[in-house]
């Protein structure tokens, strides 16, 4: 039966919805070696049809089964499309190592340019008003306290504040930090909030 | 087209409808499991995906016409009409509404399209309770993949809502991504 692998591969990503697979590129390699396959044997019998006619049914099947592998390999690339955009806002512009290789290089460069993308629409925001950009990805929720206390969920490392303290971040301390300065670490789960 | 690039409308389609081809196929005899042949002979009856029954059905002239699947026949449809709860949709049809918005278009009779809005009609309080339900493993068995999707969704805004009356306060939180990344990075050490 036709485009049956590319189920199994649509199938993969509905069943995670909130993460991110690794780019299946054996199994997309397999697809487009059966649509190579279905398109050539198109092209034989459609070239034969002058002699039997009725060959123009099967050769309409099989351009139905291209069509259908391609709008469900486009389907997937958009799907990871979307969840890489999420990426972006979720875990920054650097993407940890273990995330970075879930993506295929095509998918990265993407990433980057994206990022790129982002990071200078959200530089020229406010500008004709004196201001040099606002950061979007922050304050998602509304802030309720200019403070917040907050335990720290791993060993992050040295963090400077903006008056100038450096604080060592180490698991399991507890830190009373101005909210505009930590929350990127709580969206990151470097930082939970305690309440 | 519409929903070309959803996942969820790809896999509607990959169910399975009869069909009756109309023409001859040579060469296409795989597509019927029990013919010998290596060709279709015009007339036979085959189940396809809905997908290859659409496309091949919209050609000029047909090359099929589309039949209901059994579970839009009238056998089925008095098992509805009576009681639609009692039906374990997870097992029957997990597409059955949207399966149901494909195929009315082939029903002659037009009943339907009146069997889908009735079955939800009855089936709605289900939803409900399947929503506020803290036994989720047994309410949310018999209920098709988007009203499983509707009690999930409900649920959520559910507790979001009650959360907000209690404290009117919201946490900063890790993203959704980030924190499912971790949790599966952690089931996947755990394997090895």
């Amino acid at each position: 039966m036709f485009a049956e692998k590319v189920i199994e591969l649509l199938k993969e990503a509905e069943r995670n919805p909130d993460t991110i697979d690794p780019f299946n590129d054996e199994k997309i390699r397999q697809i487009l070696e059966e649509m190579h396959l279905l398109f050539k044997m198109n092209m034989n019998d459609a070239n034969a049809t002058n002699e039997n006619k009725s060959l123009w049914t099967t050769v309409q099947v099989r351009h139905s089964a291209l069509e259908r592998n391609k709008r469900c390999l486009l389907a997937y690339l958009y799907d990871r499309m979307k969840k890489i955009k999420t990426l972006r806002w979720e875990f920054g512009s650097v993407l940890p190592p273990d995330v970075r290789e879930l993506l295929s290089d095509e998918e990265y460069q993407w990433f980057s340019k994206y990022s790129t993308n982002l990071a200078s629409y959200m530089r020229s925001l406010g500008q004709d008003i004196g201001y040099s950009g606002i950061d979007l990805t922050e304050n998602l929720k509304p802030p309720k306290s200019l403070y917040i206390e907050v335990l720290c969920m791993a060993d992050h490392g040295k963090l400077e504040l903006e008056d100038g303290d450096v604080i060592t971040l180490k698991r399991n301390s507890r830190h009373f930090l101005p909210t505009a300065e930590c929350q990127t670490l709580i969206r990151q789960g470097v930082l939970k909030q305690i309440v | 087209m519409s929903n070309y690039l959803s996942i969820s409308d790809i896999l509607v389609s990959n169910e399975k409808v009869p069909c009756k081809f109309l023409h001859d196929l040579p060469k296409m005899g795989f597509l019927d499991p029990s013919a010998a042949d290596d060709d279709l002979k015009a007339g036979t009856n085959v189940e396809i995906p809905l997908w290859l029954a659409e496309s091949l059905q919209s050609r000029r002239p047909p090359l099929v016409s589309v039949d209901l699947p059994k579970i839009y026949k009238d056998a089925y449809r008095e098992i509805l009409n009576a009681d639609a709860c009692t039906v374990d949709m997870h097992k029957l049809g997990q597409y059955f509404y949207e399966l149901g918005c494909y195929v009315a278009k082939h029903d002659i009779k037009g009943e339907v399209a009146a069997t889908l809005e009735n079955t939800f009609k009855q089936r709605f309080r289900m939803l409900l309770s399947a929503s506020v339900s803290t036994d989720t493993l047994s309410t949310m068995q018999p209920l098709s993949a988007s009203e499983r999707k509707r009690a999930a969704a409900a649920a959520s805004s559910e507790n979001a809502l009650s959360a907000w009356l209690q404290r009117g306060d919201c946490p900063l939180t890790t993203a959704n991504m980030v924190a499912n990344h971790r949790k599966r990075k952690r089931a996947e050490m755990e394997m090895f």
